[in-house]
């Protein structure tokens, strides 16, 4: 009796553990699964989002290759008609004028670099990345060095032109319709030198960027040059919703 | 002491030691699945995040969409002058050149778009820049400020007294004409107003869709004095 009694209360014993350790299994599998698979799906969409910008980029690198060529050819095409004709050749040479301006060619002369890096994250960031240089960084210095005699602007090899929009989220600027540049960025400006110069040594035009200098260490520095050279625009300069009076 | 010892059989021992083996490798297996998936995530989102890349897709297909439009036009116009005489050439300088006039703000415009109105106090030339960015980001086509044309490289300026749109002051209520795609132009100004409405300086920001917008002012032409094409 005694053995039976006890041998009973061993197979309960035993049960009891069995329970206790399938129920703790189950509960370490579904929170190892939880664990598991979150993480490994977020990579996934991750990486899917990542595929489909780099498909992106490469097609509009493809389209804007295409864009330029086109245009390299169409200035030939033209160029043979205006030799037939003085009239064309008239044409030719006001059209010639409005692309240089819609920095639609290319364009050379005195100008200023400027350089803007990002800076050293700090603990108080106001919920902003103010460390990083962002598109509205690049449309103010854009729009210092036009006020202040700049005929033509490049940014990281973009060219502006009279249309051009500056978007982006963190760190990324999109301009117009190119991939986005993030920083370092190098904006080119070709035109007067010395306003230009004049306007980036004045500690109180920038002020965005120039509190952020102090604070996160963002990078700004500038140098002029005598002949700096302006790529010209490589993407649509779309306006099909507009029609002259 | 030693009789209270089992003694244990080769076969069993080696059973036991098995089972400890391989319950340590399941362990570390899920421990470096873990730690792998971990850190994989930590170096993916480096970069940026998801809600970035989502913008990021957005605007590359609508930039290619814009971009693939403007190789349709070109391939057009190189094939009407492939084909065509000196008469079809100065046909397609001609339309090229009212293209580039009305991109450059050098003569009157019109076209579907929206009307915002902003009244406020103490806006200032950071502000009306920002809010024409805004709407030329958002499909702007041709923009004007008051009796004012505005495109890139005219310049935005705050005098102590009023802000300036080319060195002309431009007081507020400021009216903003914006021509392009309607239904983009108007996504982009509600989200402007709404944020402008937050504005303790702004007293009113409200917006309009229009069948036809039409802009009169223009810019004044500038020849380059420096840069050379």
């Amino acid at each position: 009796m005694r053995i039976d009694a006890m041998s009973q209360r061993r197979v309960v014993s035993i049960l009891v553990v069995a329970m206790v350790a399938l129920a703790t299994g189950f509960l370490v599998a579904g929170q190892i699964k939880v664990q598991l698979l979150t993480p490994s799906n977020q990579v996934a969409r991750y990486q899917a989002l990542v595929r489909s910008v780099q498909e992106l980029e490469a097609t509009n690198a493809d389209s804007r290759q295409k864009i330029a060529a086109l245009r390299s050819q169409i200035d030939t095409l033209e160029a043979a008609a205006a030799a037939r004709s003085a009239a064309t050749q008239t044409l030719q040479n006001q059209v010639a004028d409005l692309r240089a301006h819609a920095g639609l060619t290319r364009l050379h002369g005195p100008g200023v670099e400027v350089d803007l890096a990002d800076g050293v994250a700090g603990t108080d960031t106001g919920g902003e990345a103010g460390y990083l240089v962002n598109f509205k960084d690049v449309q103010d210095l854009v729009n210092l060095l036009f006020a202040h005699g700049a005929e033509g602007i490049a940014v990281s090899g973009r060219r502006v032109t009279p249309l051009s929009a500056f978007a982006g989220s963190g760190s990324q600027v999109i301009i117009d319709q190119g991939p986005p540049v993030t920083a370092p960025i190098k904006v080119v400006a070709v035109g007067d030198r010395l306003r230009m110069e004049a306007a980036l040594s004045d500690p109180s035009a920038l002020p965005d960027i120039r509190a952020r200098e102090v604070q996160f260490q963002l990078g700004i520095t500038f140098s002029g040059g005598p002949d700096l050279a302006l790529p010209a625009y490589d993407s649509s300069l779309d306006i099909r919703h507009v029609g002259t009076l | 002491m030693s009789a209270r010892f089992r003694r244990t059989s080769p076969r069993g021992a080696s059973s036991r030691a098995i089972s400890v083996w391989l319950i340590a490798l399941l362990v570390a297996i899920v421990a470096t699945v873990q730690i792998r998936s971990q850190a994989e995530v930590e170096r993916s989102f480096a970069g940026a995040d998801t809600a970035s890349l989502a913008f990021l897709i957005d605007s590359l297909h609508r930039s290619n969409d814009s971009l693939q439009a403007e190789t349709a036009d070109l391939t057009q116009r190189q094939a009407t002058l492939q084909s065509g005489g000196d008469t079809a050439a100065d046909q397609v300088l001609t339309d090229e050149a009212n293209r580039l006039r009305a991109a450059e703000g050098l003569v009157p415009v019109h076209g579907p778009g929206v009307v915002l109105v902003v009244d406020a106090t103490g806006l200032q030339a950071l502000d009306l820049e920002d809010a024409l960015n805004n709407l030329a980001a958002g499909g702007a086509e041709a923009l004007g400020v008051n009796d004012r044309r505005f495109v890139v490289g005219v310049p935005v300026d705050q005098t102590s007294e009023a802000v300036t749109v080319g060195g002309v002051a431009v007081p507020t209520p400021w009216t903003i004409s914006a021509i392009g795609d309607a239904n983009r132009l108007a996504q982009a100004a509600d989200l402007m107003t709404q944020l402008m409405r937050a504005d303790r300086r702004v007293r009113q920001a409200t917006y309009r869709v229009e069948a036809d917008v039409v802009i009169r002012a223009v810019v004044t032409e500038r020849p380059f004095v420096y840069g050379v094409s």
